[in-house]
């Protein structure tokens, strides 16, 4: 399984892997990002986007 | 544009289009303390780091900018065109389809593989007038730096730079008060960018490589992917996007170091503070001073009602140092800070931003290791604060360090 770990003392919301990943990653009604924990290896390309879009780099993925 | 609507006596007001209007005043700093927020003659303004970093990802707020060429009587052309279908002023699924066709080409690993070629360039351009003591920093550095980064992602030829330095900067025209006097000029340049971009595209298209432009050719996602149309307008918007704004930042960038040459000597010894140079920079000393946003609905903000159509303009500067969030907002290379606004915030959020932060922080450790007690020379001149600022020309001196 694929375990996506955000830091949140470093995001700042802005949404960008919502933008990349839909699929994983979405902002709730106030704002604030909400994803999922894990994810199959379908996902791993848009998640890999994710990762690499997010302008502080606080997205983290263990295989 | 939208008239203000709100009308709160005890409110600060400030007048955004006055030229000497000025971010980093007394003024704002007192306007700050009395209040998040100011009325402006063109909306409201943000002033506070948190409610700054709130509204700029608001759902409720979209991107202002969309009006602007309307707002200055424009209503059609080749530049009122291509503005109203760039990424910048889309919203909702039609932005993200573009942003996310185009996200692949800015992977940092990627911008990585550039960073000898800034350095190169870098040290070309010092070599140039390092023994003279003395250069007209935007003309002989930053212009140029802020170009050729652009050609060299872009794989246009270096030598093209001061044609495409002319057309963007005549782009730019557009976003000053003098828009529809230079109406003229600006279409020209928008169809001859059109033109480069074009020719890019149609050669890439024929025999694709690893470079940028063939990956925005090739971009795919899900069996969608650019028109001939929309990689056009991506096209220009980097270069306009990415020229003027590099250039007038790294102006700043030795303006705030000037101030603060202790600095410029921590910088020296440590070139591997070269990324928070940036950083502190963009906080204490942005070029875009505002980044603009429009009310999609009404909406009620920490108790100030917020009409549908009210421009919000969200101060960078003036939230990179509020005392609220920055107990110590001087410049500071050492500090642990929060993170600044300067390349905008949320959906829109900078597309460039991992190539300005590797050029910039490529080319401030650079000039400090090789230029000692830079200051100004005399003739300097600027742009206003309102919008987009930086030195238009800035002579300076230094001592040849090596
Ligand atoms: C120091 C240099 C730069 C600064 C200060 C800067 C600043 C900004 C800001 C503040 C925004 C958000 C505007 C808004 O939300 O209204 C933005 C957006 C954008 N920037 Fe930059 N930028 C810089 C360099 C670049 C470079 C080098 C490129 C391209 C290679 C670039 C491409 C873009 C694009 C395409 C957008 C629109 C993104 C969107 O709407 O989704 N920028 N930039
Ligand atoms: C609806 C959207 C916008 C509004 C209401 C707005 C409003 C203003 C105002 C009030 C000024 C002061 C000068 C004047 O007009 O008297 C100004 C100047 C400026 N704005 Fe905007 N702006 C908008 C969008 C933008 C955008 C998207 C950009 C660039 C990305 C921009 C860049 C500038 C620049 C560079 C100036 C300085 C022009 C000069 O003084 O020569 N503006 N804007
Ligand atoms: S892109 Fe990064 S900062 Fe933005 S919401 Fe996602 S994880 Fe947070």
């Amino acid at each position: 399984m694929n375990t996506i770990d955000v830091d949140r003392s470093l995001c700042d919301n802005h949404g960008q892997c919502a933008i990349a990943a839909p699929a994983v990653f979405r902002m709730n009604a106030e704002g604030i990002l909400e994803y999922e924990a894990t994810v199959e290896d379908a996902l791993l390309d848009e998640v890999e986007e994710a990762i690499d879009v997010c302008p502080v780099q606080a997205i983290f993925l263990k295989n | 544009m939208s008239t203000p609507t709100i009308n709160v006596p005890d409110v600060p007001y400030l007048d955004i289009s006055d030229p000497s209007f000025a971010m980093q005043s007394e003024a704002l700093r007192s306007a700050r303390e009395q209040s998040w927020y100011a009325r402006t003659n063109f909306g409201l303004a943000v002033l506070r780091y948190d409610e700054v970093s709130k509204l700029l990802k608001s759902p409720q707020l979209i991107q202002g900018s969309a009006k602007w060429p309307a707002h200055n009587g424009v209503h059609g052309g080749l530049f009122y065109d291509w503005w109203t279908k760039n990424l910048l002023v889309l919203e909702g699924e039609d932005h993200h389809r573009i942003r996310r066709l185009l996200n692949p080409a800015f992977s940092p690993r990627l911008i990585k593989e550039l960073v000898p070629r800034f350095q190169e360039l870098a040290n070309e351009l010092v070599d140039a007038f390092i023994e003279a003591g003395e250069c007209e920093f935007v003309r002989d550095f930053a212009e140029p730096y802020a170009t050729r980064v652009l050609t060299i992602l872009l794989g246009i030829p270096e030598s093209e730079w001061p044609k495409i330095a002319r057309l963007a900067s005549t782009v730019g025209l557009a976003l000053g008060v003098t828009f529809k006097q230079d109406l003229d000029k600006v279409e020209a340049a928008v169809a001859e960018l059109y033109e480069y971009a074009e020719e890019l595209i149609k050669d890439r298209q024929a025999d694709p490589g690893e470079d940028f432009v063939s990956r925005l050719v090739l971009a795919n996602r899900d069996g969608d992917r650019l028109s001939d149309e929309e990689l056009r307008n991506a096209l220009v918007l980097l270069i306009f996007g990415g020229m003027d704004t590099t250039r007038n930042q790294l102006g700043l960038a030795m303006q705030s170091f000037m101030r603060n040459p202790e600095q410029w000597e921590l910088l020296a010894r440590r070139p591997d503070l070269g990324g928070k140079a940036v950083e502190e920079v963009m906080r204490t000393n942005p070029t875009v001073t505002w980044v603009t946003r429009e009310a999609v609905e009404d909406f009620t903000y920490q108790g100030l009602f917020i009409e549908k159509g009210t421009t919000v303009h969200l101060f960078t500067q003036s939230s990179g140092t509020d005392p609220r969030a920055f107990p110590d907002p001087g410049m500071d290379l050492l500090g642990e800070h929060a993170p600044h606004y300067g390349f905008g915030g949320g959906v829109h959020h900078c597309l460039g931003h991992f190539v300005a932060r590797a050029d910039m922080s490529e080319a401030l450790p650079l000039l400090a290791r090789r230029l000692a007690d830079p200051h100004l020379a005399g003739g300097d001149e600027w742009l206003p604060d309102s919008g987009n600022t930086g030195p238009v020309r800035l002579p300076i001196a230094f001592t040849k360090r090596a």
